[in-house]
């Protein structure tokens, strides 16, 4: 009887647990499948979607996805996390109100023309449908309570339905209060939240959130990394202070500043003094400062100080940069009701309006929402502890099993710090039984679950050779290749190319002043050395053209592939389409123009860029020999016959270790191929790079101060956003060449609208970034939204056209990564896709089960595998 | 008397002691330029927000003395706020080190007759091929770094001949076991690999020791006398030499199990050994203050104490040692 009972009430929970896929599949029949796999006929419940055969993972096989990290996460706290390390379990614990998956038949992109598994599209998660624009009926609530501009119309306000069927992972359901709750304690001031500023510092900034967040605090922000508001803007008080929205204004002189690279004025005043700056007002203005290096912005002062950064022409400063020295200190004020100023409420059980300070819309709003920022209360808040004598809180929420609980696709089980960590399948995840995560396979054209995978184990592996014998005995699913794996895997069919956004380029010495300091110093032999040479552009060129870019990853890293713009293969300038920056005949124009390749040559650009090797050493030869005569007649080198430099031009290479095997060989090939490039030429045999001593962090200073001549740098930014790569190159906090270049200084005349426009190029990079830029009393801003993709993709081709032609920044190296992917596993989408990567988890696909899989590896040589 | 006497001035000194050693590095890691915070980006406001909560912005002194309060009063090591955000320094460190401990133990354990015993053996046979072959073998394993072992454990143990699994707690098939448990047969033979690599540099140190002090014992005077008076060799050896000998080899095994709460490093990289080997650079590289000073006293007592129980230790193995009498 008892048994009788027992099957029946499976039979029941099978039956209960069917009833949401039956529901979701129209015209289920289902049928065995003899590969592990039940089958059926059938598809979506729309009329004119295609049904595709359904195909069901058969649930009694395991599926262990097994993978090493160096780090093991130790604080996945979604309000106080700092690393991308401690981020991993996110995508197996969390799921934001919208997410990305593959466009397919099931999931169609919202661009036509996209082919399948091309492109991606963004499908409603924690969140019931797509956010509703309210910012009308939320402007008219209690006067425009949120501030929202009165000339908004939309663009500021979302109604979003939650997903009812969302819970914890011990079923606790998630409503509007879990969102509200969570928010409200990521944002109080007394927890001082890591992830706090995530939700008002940046373009993703709620209404209020701010005020909320800092409330009762006084902070000092530094005007040259936000608004860079001028005097102009600000209001000068009876007391002749000037201040900016109600804030005070000060200088900053002995306070950390991003227009100088997080140093302060005085550093560099105490450094170089006279060398560099007017000091005449030096001293009379730091015996102002107070205890934060500060002193008030008044008219006075400002007489005082300007002179200081814009007096001597070394400093190369002008009264338009004085505003990147001001710190505007802002009070906020100490009572602040969430409730009724923060611009996040409940507006149904399952419902939330979201209140935005700047405006967001279509898929950059919906790109915000991918992340999540709920907690489970009664757990957050038996891990809040606060300190007794500092009266500082802290949380030991999400730093074990017992403190994690998981509303995504797995949950955490085990964890053993710095050790390992395991997940299985979460059943009460809403995503296994929605219906909503499913994809058509472009191999055989059925219908399969996403999350083939029913358990993770993650495990602490530092050593790359234990990572390899343990990827080589089937215990891990990938291994990132190492360089001398290379020679072995690079044509394996496991092996999985990645690329990466960073250009690494070299930046070449261009600042003479420094320059000329190194070479007046007394250990300086300058009858047998010089660095002068280096900065004319004729020698910078050479250099450019000497080395084979592809020929230059083969000899150090073979996983890349050679550079040849500053911006980099994978950035998309359209995010909608995923189509990419490099792929426009704006980026490859700006190519042709730059290594002077006649386009009319070619039978089209595409054909004409192919033709791009960056390598040219006859032309190479010609500039070298450009060059000497250049630098004799400048007096920078001698030469006692007349046909060769008496100098060695001396490159120093900015270390910031001691010599690993790729700086080795990436010095041997830059010598080897330099001395075969400027054989016959006056500097054969004279050019040569040596590494520095090991500078550690000091690297880049060293290189900016034009203390070190090269280095192989780079900068990566956001996939989705090139245009923010300009002021890498214009803002010289950032600028690794702003000793000796200033892009205020630099104009670019592009045609908009059939008009010569001419612009300097920190005014062209601002406005393709959103700020409306005044020239000739017109304003421009040709920021997202602001202007057509053409008319921002023309202006980012010039900037970058510019800088290359500067030759402070060599292109060398487009960097990427290579791993192989066991044989256990395959991905369903081959191709990188910046967004989607390759699927992830979701779109993983097993070729074997664990029982499987294990005699297939026993059955190996020596139980070992063959990649 | 006068030995409780010399242990009570010892045990006030090393509190003295202890305390100039916890201020000087109090002070000094404090006044390490803390990790530059990118300017201009939102966090950095936060952070600094937080260190001024934390007190890091008050005199070193006054902080001492908040530490100092912390720690008497309540036993409150403070909370880690870079290495471990949000938890407990003590709790962690407490959680970490059974692991190191247990290899470390494992090994001496191991290491302990086997080194002693090949040092015996050496002495007994001076001079011979046998003694030769230890010797050299011995010279040969103290000059390879412990890494080299690990590394070839791991190659051939579980790589090649896929005896051991090549992470500590895990299975053969490469699969965690999870939360810890030392008493688990999977969990024990886990732990071998790291041992053994871990053993062979300390063999050979007790060979190479137990060995040199033996055949200075062998063939010193009394010896001589013990061998004329009619004793075996075995029975002179036994009773008289290795007693001699102990009074060096003994508190070099001291000097071992006060290694044991250290770690190593490289090795428990290598094997992912969740221990402490790499907390301490870790939290100075860091900047991770409460880690790195509860560490620093927790060593410094350790070392302080191992230094008394040496010194009196040679009272208990040879009478005629007598600390701290000026007579």
């Amino acid at each position: 009887m008892k048994r009788k009972l027992t099957v029946a009430l499976v039979l029941l929970l099978v039956c209960v647990m069917m009833l949401p896929m039956i529901a979701s599949c129209s015209s289920c029949n289902r049928g065995g499948g003899d590969d592990g796999t039940g089958t059926t006929t059938g598809g979506g419940d729309q009329p004119d979607q295609p049904t595709y055969e359904r195909v069901y993972f058969d649930p009694s096989k395991s599926y262990v996805f097994k993978d090493a990290v160096i780090t093991l996460p130790v604080n996945w706290n979604p309000h106080t996390y700092e690393t991308n390390d401690d981020a991993y379990p996110a995508d197996f614990l969390r799921v934001g109100l919208y997410g990305f998956v593959f466009n397919d038949a099931l999931h169609p992109s919202t661009v036509e023309g996209v082919d399948a598994y091309k492109g991606y599209t963004i499908i409603p998660e924690m969140a019931a449908d797509f956010p509703e624009d309210v910012t009308e009926a939320v402007k008219a609530l209690e006067n425009n309570k949120y501030g929202i501009p009165e000339s908004a119309t939309s663009g500021y306000a979302y109604k979003i339905k939650l997903n009812e069927n969302a819970k914890w992972e011990d079923g606790t359901k998630i409503n509007a209060d879990t969102y509200i709750y969570s928010m409200k304690m990521l944002l109080d001031a007394k927890y001082l939240n890591y992830r706090a500023t995530d939700y008002y510092a940046g373009s993703f900034s709620i209404a209020g959130a701010e005020n909320y967040a800092n409330a009762g605090q006084t902070k000092l922000k530094d005007n040259g990394a936000g608004e860079k508001v001028d005097r102009d803007a600000m209001k000068k008080e009876a007391d002749g202070t000037y201040t900016y929205k109600g804030s005070p204004v000060y200088i900053g002189l002995n306070f950390a500043l991003k227009h100088l690279s997080g140093d302060t004025l005085k550093a560099y005043v105490d450094a170089y003094g006279a060398a560099y700056f007017d000091v005449t007002n030096w001293a009379t203005l730091i015996a102002k400062a107070d205890a934060d290096g500060l002193i008030p912005l008044t008219d006075e002062n400002y007489e005082l100080f300007a002179p200081v950064v814009t007096g001597n022409p070394a400093w190369n400063e002008t009264a338009k940069d004085v505003p990147e020295y001001y710190v505007i200190k802002k009070s906020y004020p100490a009572d602040v009701d969430f409730d009724k100023t923060v611009g996040l409420y409940k507006t149904g059980e399952y419902e939330i309006t979201l209140v935005l300070a700047k405006s967001l819309k279509d898929f950059y709003l919906l790109y915000n929402l991918t992340g999540n920022w709920i907690v489970k209360q009664d757990l957050y808040e038996a891990n809040l502890k606060q300190d007794e004598t500092s009266k500082a809180w802290s949380s030991t929420y999400n730093t074990s099993v017992e403190t994690t609980s998981s509303y995504g696709p797995y949950k955490l089980v085990d964890y053993t710090k710095d050790s390992s960590m395991r997940f299985v399948r979460n059943e009460n995840w809403y995503g296994y039984t929605d219906g909503k995560h499913t994809y058509v396979d472009p191999e055989d054209n059925k219908e399969y679950d996403m999350y083939m995978t029913t358990e993770i184990t993650t495990q602490k592996v530092k050593e790359a050779s234990t990572r390899k014998e343990m990827f080589l005995k089937g215990q891990l699913m990938g291994y990132g290749l190492q360089a001398e794996d290379f020679e072995q895997y690079r044509s394996s069919d496991y092996c999985y190319f990645t690329p990466s956004e960073t250009i690494f380029f070299f930046i070449f010495n261009g600042h003479l002043n420094a320059i000329k300091e190194r070479e007046a110093n007394e250990g300086f032999d300058k009858s047998k050395f010089d660095l002068e040479t280096m900065t004319l552009t004729s020698f910078r060129k050479a250099v450019a053209v000497t080395y084979d870019k592809e020929a230059l990853c083969t000899a150090v890293n073979p996983s890349r592939s050679g550079g040849y713009g500053i911006i980099g293969n994978n950035y998309i300038y359209d995010p909608e389409t995923g189509a990419k920056y490099r792929d426009t005949d704006y980026a490859k124009q700006a190519l042709c123009d730059f290594y002077s390749v006649d386009v009319s040559k070619f039978e089209s650009l595409d054909e004409a860029v192919k033709s791009i090797t960056g390598y040219d050493p006859v032309k190479a030869k010609e500039l070298y020999n450009q060059a000497f005569k250049e630098a004799l007649e400048k007096g920078y080198i001698t030469s006692k016959d007349g046909k060769t430099s008496d100098q060695t031009i001396e490159i120093t290479y900015a270390a910031s270790t001691a010599p690993n095997d790729f700086m080795n060989k990436l010095l041997a090939y830059l010598n080897e191929k330099m001395a075969e490039v400027t054989k016959g030429t006056a500097f054969e045999g004279k050019i040569v790079f040596k590494f520095s001593s090991p500078l550690g962090d000091a690297w880049s200073d060293n290189i900016k101060n034009g203390m070190a001549d090269t280095v192989l740098g780079g900068w990566s930014g956001s996939a989705l956003d090139p245009y923010g790569l300009t002021d890498l190159y214009c803002n010289p906090g950032y600028a690794y060449d702003a000793g000796w270049f200033d892009a205020n200084k630099v104009d670019i005349t592009i045609k908009i609208d059939g008009k010569d426009l001419t612009m300097t190029m920190y005014q062209w990079s601002d406005a393709l970034n959103g700020t409306t830029v005044t020239v000739g009393g017109k304003e421009y801003n040709f920021g997202y939204g602001q202007a057509d993709t053409p008319t921002r993709l023309l202006i980012l081709s010039k900037i970058e056209a510019t800088i290359m032609s500067t030759y402070d920044y060599i292109p060398m190296i487009q960097d990427a990564g290579a791993s192989l992917l066991s044989k256990q596993v395959y991905y369903v989408v081959e191709e990188y896709s910046s967004v989607m990567g390759r699927g992830g988890i979701a779109y993983m696909k097993y070729n074997y089960d664990e029982t499987e899989w294990k005699a297939y590896v026993a059955e190996q040589k020596d139980g070992t595998l063959s990649y | 008397m006068s030995h409780l006497k010399y242990i009570a001035q010892r045990v006030a000194l090393m509190l003295l002691t202890l305390f100039i050693i916890s201020l000087m590095c109090f002070i000094l890691i404090r006044m390490l330029p803390p990790v530059p915070l990118p300017a201009g980006d939102p966090h950095t406001a936060v952070i600094e927000a937080k260190r001024e909560a934390l007190g890091y912005n008050k005199p070193y002194l006054v902080q001492f003395g908040i530490f100092l309060k912390g720690v008497l009063t309540r036993f409150d090591w403070g909370v880690s706020d870079k290495l471990y955000p949000g938890q407990e320094v003590a709790a962690i460190f407490f959680e970490k080190l059974p692991a190191t401990m247990i290899v470390n133990l494992f090994s001496i354990i191991l290491s302990i007759p086997i080194g002693i015993s090949l040092g015996i053996f050496a002495a007994l046979k001076k001079n011979t091929w046998i003694d030769h072959v230890i010797s050299t073998v011995t010279m040969v394993a103290i000059s390879v770094p412990s890494f080299v072992y690990a590394f070839l454990v791991q190659y051939f143990l579980a790589f090649k001949l896929g005896w051991f699994p090549f992470l500590f707690g895990s299975t053969i098939d490469g699969t965690p076991l999870g939360s810890i448990s030392y008493f688990d047969p999977q969990f024990l033979w886990s732990m071998l690999p790291p041992i053994l690599a871990l053993s062979f540099g300390v063999i050979a140190g007790f060979t190479r020791t137990t060995r040199a002090e033996l055949t200075e014992v062998l063939t010193s005077e009394f010896m001589l006398l013990a061998r004329t008076k009619g004793l075996t060799k075995t029975q002179a050896t036994v009773r008289h030499a290795m007693k001699n000998c102990m009074v060096v080899v003994l508190p070099s095994i001291f000097g071992e199990f006060i290694g044991i709460l250290s770690g190593s490093l490289i090795i428990e990289n290598i094997f992912s050994v969740p221990g402490v080997g790499e907390l301490y650079l870790n939290s100075i590289n860091g900047r991770d203050y409460p880690m790195f000073i509860m560490l620093t006293v927790f060593y410094t007592v350790i070392g302080l104490a191992a230094g008394i129980v040496v010194d009196i230790s040679y009272g208990f193995i040879d009478p005629r040692i007598r600390v701290g009498s000026k007579k």
